[in-house]
């Protein structure tokens, strides 16, 4: 079982992402932006990030920049809103260049994600 | 008194008695003087003009006409026989005067006879012809006659005037042709003919080049006259000059011809131009040109009746007519869009442009010229652009939109499953599943209407909104499709201002301006979006076409690339573009300058190459009611 940081800003999609993690077992922290994150991330002990991209003010791929950019390899699980097709959808490629383990986009079956996180965390 | 008669003749038999009889039986006013100028004689006829019996004058030198008289006959001689006219008084005096010798004495006999009669007919004639012969000077015509046996010509002074020569000089026929303008000759010769064969000559005009080489325009009437044997001798004509006359009507032809390529250039004109009058008491057609009639089946005289009100649809001159026909009023210029009915009762969406022909400077025109188009193809078209630029836009919210749905189908999806799962076990919190599924739907379903508003086709409808929810909405909608570079800075201070605008057409401005923006920075960096209430004062309004007075202004400012003047002169060209290929139409700013026009607020930018751009529009504020 995983300690895991959820950063999303949507209400609805965090108690979704929570519901499915703890019926694996999974413990969670969440944050509603990149920069409430970092806080959490400095204070506490994390197995995994779980973090959405587009948010106010801090988004996922700042996010990204930070941890990666202060050599902190801790798996991170991108879910993404965009649709990989749509246009001005940066996520996927975006995410992978700054060093995202796994990108799934929303909206994401249960056992997508807790495949998601199982992969990432057996690595 | 004895009257001492000297018999006439020495060996008459005449008594004095007689002799007096024979005097006074004179039909003239008679008197014989003595050598000392004393009336030896005198007849009754000569006493009024004596002013005194016969009788008391004898022997007297007498006052008077007969001292008049007989002093200017002894002037002119006093042993001729002299013969004048004298005026005395108020009459005229036919006086002869002669010598009589009676025995050893040289006597002088004086009569005179009253032709103040026959002086005034002459007087008549005279002044008659002088008269005439002004009449000829002033319509400088002139008289003349040929004779055909010499060729030689008689004219009348003026006729020497009219051609230039000292009067009197000779001119043969030969030599007058010489005088003909070349051009003009073969007429001469024709009408010579003419004359010849014994035709009048009616109003022939020829030119001919004078001495002083002046052109002068000449009209001729003639008539051949016959002898008494009715054989043509001579030619009688006048003579006028009519180069002033000639040269009015030259005028008066280039006029015509002015007047004739004006209108024609009127009717080929591709706008309809009408003219207005407002002498009376509502405006009248002068003249409308024939785009004028095509566009509305109506020419001036079936516009006459009701002027203006007879291009009015029915009902409408509350309208925007009402406009018109108060800018004709004001006499002023002015433009409108309006409704416009044909003679056949179709109606179309016409562009009508009003200007006031002064024709004295600083008072009211009474004269307009009104310029009409048919714009119901041009603002279809402009209706399409419109319409395409929002598909573009709607094209470039797209990911924010897929974003927001997915956001909101996570749960849904996602909570319906693992509900299924613990249905049995936990049914208060498949409970809450169901509520957080039921609102997310719900939000879904907000979101598209959002879409399908924005996509919608129909005439934006301006009504009051509050200002800063429409926007803060529109930023919301497209915040997520922005790239991650790209952050959003917003101030909307502006409470709940209320302006007259267009939702959609709001969401369609605030996404155009902040996409430029975020694509000026290359995806990367700060978008202020600041929304405020202002007040202009009349220098600043002027410049952007406004009225001093509070406006609502929001302003989309980047720090990128900038423009330079040349491209910041051609922005609001529909397709101008500095875009790559695929990354926009070109028709953003445009769209947005037509949309604030449309609200009769006004767009202006400002930029600086390499410091960057802000975009400020002008937005009504809603009156109170």
């Amino acid at each position: 079982m995983a300690h895991i940081l959820l950063v999303e800003d949507s209400p609805e999609v965090s108690m979704t992402v929570r519901e499915i993690l703890a019926t694996a077992g999974h413990t969670l922290e969440e944050a509603p932006s990149g920069k409430e994150a970092l806080k959490l991330l400095a204070g506490g002990k994390f197995d995994l990030i779980v973090t959405d991209i587009w948010m106010p003010g801090m988004d996922g791929i700042a996010l990204l920049k930070e941890i990666r950019g202060a050599g902190n390899a801790i798996p991170v699980v991108v879910i993404s809103g965009g649709a990989p097709n749509a246009p001005l959808t940066y996520t996927a490629p975006l995410a992978a260049t700054f060093g995202a383990n796994v990108v799934i986009y929303k909206p994401f079956e249960k056992a997508e994600l807790l495949k998601a996180v199982d992969t990432v965390l057996s690595d | 008194m004895n009257v001492p008669v000297t018999p006439l003749r020495p060996k008459a038999t005449l008594s004095a008695l007689d002799a007096q009889r024979l005097l006074d039986a004179l039909p003239s006013a008679a008197a014989v003087f003595g050598p000392e100028g004393e009336i030896a004689a005198a007849n009754l006829r000569a006493e009024q003009l004596l002013a005194a019996p016969v009788a008391a004058v004898i022997g007297h030198a007498p006052d008077g006409a007969f001292r008049l008289f007989r002093e200017r006959a002894e002037r002119i001689g006093t042993a001729e026989h002299a013969r004048f006219v004298q005026p005395f008084g108020s009459l005229w005096y036919l006086v002869e005067s002669f010598p009589l010798t009676v025995g050893k004495q040289t006597l002088r006999a004086v009569m005179a006879t009253d032709i103040t009669d026959m002086k005034s007919a002459e007087f008549e004639i005279r002044e008659s012809e002088a008269r005439l012969e002004e009449a000829t000077r002033i319509a400088q015509l002139g008289t003349y006659k040929l004779y055909w046996d010499t060729g030689k010509m008689h004219w009348s002074p003026q006729v020497y005037a009219i051609h230039g020569m000292p009067p009197g000089g000779i001119v043969t026929l030969e030599r007058y042709r010489d005088m003909i303008h070349p051009d003009d000759r073969e007429l001469y010769d024709r009408t010579q003919q003419n004359q010849i064969d014994g035709k009048p000559v009616r109003g022939v005009e020829f030119r001919i080049i004078r001495k002083d080489g002046a052109v002068r325009w000449l009209r001729k009437d003639a008539r051949v006259l016959f002898d008494s044997d009715g054989e043509p001798y001579a030619t009688f004509g006048t003579c006028q000059d009519i180069t002033e006359a000639k040269q009015h009507e030259q005028e008066l032809k280039s006029l015509l011809r002015r007047n004739t390529i004006l209108y024609e250039a009127l009717d080929a004109s591709p706008i309809g131009v009408g003219v207005v009058t407002t002498d009376g008491e509502s405006p009248e057609f002068f003249y409308v040109n024939a785009e004028f009639e095509r566009l509305t089946g109506h020419n001036t005289s079936s516009l006459s009746e009701r002027g203006i009100e007879t291009l009015t649809p029915e009902g409408q001159l509350g309208a925007g007519w009402a406009r018109v026909v108060q800018t004709l009023r004001a006499s002023v210029s002015g433009a409108f869009e309006l409704t416009c009915l044909r003679r056949d009762g179709g109606q179309f969406l016409a562009q009508i442009e009003i200007a006031p022909v002064r024709d004295h400077p600083g008072r009211d025109a009474t004269v307009f010229v009104l310029n009409l188009r048919d714009i119901t193809v041009d603002r279809q078209r402009a209706e399409s652009l419109l319409q395409s630029q929002k598909m573009e836009a709607l094209g470039q919210l797209s990911g924010g939109v897929a974003h927001e749905i997915n956001n909101l189908l996570q749960p849904m999806l996602a909570l319906s499953d693992l509900g299924r799962d613990i249905a049995d076990k936990d049914p208060a919190k498949v409970r809450k599943y169901f509520e957080v599924i039921a609102s997310s739907g719900r939000k879904a379903r907000d979101v598209v209407r959002q879409v399908l508003t924005f996509a919608r086709r129909d005439a934006p409808q301006l009504a009051p909104y509050p200002i800063a929810d429409l926007v803060g909405d529109a930023l919301h909608l497209l915040h997520s499709g922005l790239p991650p570079g790209i952050h959003l800075n917003q101030t909307l201070d502006c409470g709940d201002a209320r302006a007259v605008v267009n939702p959609t057409q709001v969401s369609q401005v605030v996404l155009n301006l902040v996409t430029n923006a975020a694509d000026a920075m290359d995806g990367e960096g700060e978008v202020m979006v600041t929304l405020g209430e202002i007040e202009l004062d009349q220098p600043t309004a002027a410049p952007l076409t406004l009225t001093a007075g509070r406006w609502i202004r929001l302003a989309v400012s980047d720090k990128g690339c900038g423009m330079d003047p040349y491209t910041l002169s051609r922005i609001f060209e529909p397709f101008f573009t500095t875009k790559l290929a695929g990354r926009g139409t070109g028709l953003g700013l445009s769209v947005v300058y037509s949309i604030v026009a449309g609200w009769g607020g006004a767009l202006k930018v400002d930029s600086e190459v390499d410091k960057g751009t802000t975009a400020m529009v002008y937005i009504p504020v809603a009156t109170d009611g």
